[in-house]
């Protein structure tokens, strides 16, 4: 049928532009404590994994509490075994609602940003 | 004959028909692309362009519609290009098939160019999760196919539209369940060239979106298989409304879009938004596979010719 040909031509073209090593922008896939997660205890380290693989330089995250204060325990820094995963060392958290705020820089140079919450202690 | 126009009485159907199915499916055409604001990425609309700039390709984009006398099917292309950070430009357009008993008429659409501004993502707009664009767009006439000029399946007349385009996200909305909601809309003043023989019209189209990675990365992990966190469900409405006084037509568009890292893939079902296009058209089914080039290629045709942002 002509039109199934049509439409596998304009499928093998669309194949065809497409070259078999790709980048992207980077944005969050998971992280630990999960988004919007509660978990019992503080955690010593979030870790933020990312759909592509980051540029350290230009690639940081933030944990704060709810008057803004930092609660990370040093800068974050890209895991040595996982050019995708960021992490940051958290200091002693009391109960209470943080907020992560990450910026990302894929190493095909595509900026992304977000930000969201989690809990610590009985949600 | 497939492949061949032929004069039989049932043309003259075909003459009413087709110049309306033809305007329903072009509203279909306009240039797409997709645009990241904050935590907001705007996926690519089907049946509707959204506020971005950016380089990708639409390949193909499959539109299958049922006509009160048989089917109206195209097979489309686009490709955006950015010329600098804001602005770009679109070049689509798409082959059509008209298919009724005993009646086969086919060929090229006519080719439309979109020239389109985005205001930059400034920091006030990330928070809003607000982006909006300027445009205009011109269907050039004489590219398309003899055989549907005559037979009145494409425009003998071509046509400016400046359009303006805006998206906005409502992740600032208190209720959780809510913040994944965006709306994007477009209005175009479609300017004919020659009103006598073609109207100029209003164009306008929205779309209500529910972002599964909105929700999966700013507000609640979910624990679905990763496909599920990949789906933005929606919903767009897209409608054109004649100066000539004729009924305004368009079509309502449920259906799922899926994004990977590099591609998206969109199905929708193209209801007929009211009795004048039900008179045009049945419910049909559209479907488009799209490329971010700006993910495949760092050279030309991944990036701005020009790294300068006209906005600052």
């Amino acid at each position: 049928m002509k039109s199934q040909k049509i439409a596998a031509a304009f499928a093998l073209v669309a194949m065809l532009i497409a070259p078999a090593i790709v980048q992207a922008h980077a944005f969050l896939d998971h992280s630990d404590p999960a988004v919007g997660s509660t978990v019992p205890t503080s955690p010593a380290v979030m870790h933020l994994w990312f759909t592509q693989e980051l540029e350290p330089a230009f690639s940081w995250a933030t944990v704060s509490d709810r008057s803004g204060t930092a609660v990370s325990d040093g800068p974050a820094a890209i895991d040595p075994g996982n050019p995708s995963e960021l992490d940051i060392k958290l200091k002693s958290l009391p109960a209470g609602t943080y907020t992560v705020k990450w910026h990302a820089l894929s190493v095909d140079t595509h900026t992304t940003e977000g930000d969201f919450t989690f809990q610590v202690g009985k949600g | 004959m497939r492949g061949e126009h032929s004069d039989r009485p049932s043309h003259t159907i075909l003459r009413a028909i087709l110049p309306a199915a033809a305007c329903v499916l072009m509203a279909h055409s306009a240039a797409q692309a997709h645009v990241v604001c904050g935590n907001r990425v705007f996926p690519t609309t089907l049946t509707m362009d959204d506020p971005g700039v950016s380089d990708e390709m639409s390949l193909p984009t499959i539109t299958l519609t049922p006509t009160p006398s048989g089917n109206s099917n195209s097979y489309g292309y686009e490709w955006d290009k950015t010329i600098t950070e804001d602005l770009g430009f679109a070049v689509n357009g798409q082959y059509l098939e008209n298919l009724t008993p005993g009646q086969y008429s086919n060929g090229w659409d006519n080719i439309t160019l979109t020239l389109k501004d985005q205001h930059p993502c400034i920091e006030r707009y990330k928070h809003q999760e607000l982006a909006w664009s300027i445009g205009v767009v011109r269907e050039i006439t004489g590219t398309g196919s003899t055989r549907l000029v005559n037979n009145g399946s494409i425009d003998s007349v071509g046509n400016w539209a400046p359009t303006f385009y805006i998206g906005k996200g409502l992740g600032s909305l208190h209720a959780d369940s809510l913040r994944p909601l965006a709306i994007t809309a477009e209005v175009s003043r479609v300017f004919s060239d020659n009103p006598s023989v073609s109207p100029s019209s209003w164009s306008y189209a929205a779309s209500l979106q529910y972002s599964m990675p909105y929700l999966n990365q700013h507000i609640k992990a979910l624990h679905a298989p990763q496909w599920v966190t990949r789906l933005t469900p929606i919903v767009e409405v897209a409608m054109n409304s004649p100066d000539s006084g004729g009924t305004p037509t368009g079509t309502i568009a449920p259906g799922l879009l899926y994004d990977s890292n590099n591609w998206q893939l969109g199905a929708e079902a193209l209801v007929p938004a009211n009795g004048g296009t039900r008179q045009q058209q049945g419910t049909g089914v559209i479907i488009q596979f799209h490329v971010f080039l700006d993910t495949f290629y760092k050279d030309w045709f991944g990036k701005p010719m020009i790294k300068k942002n006209l906005w600052q």
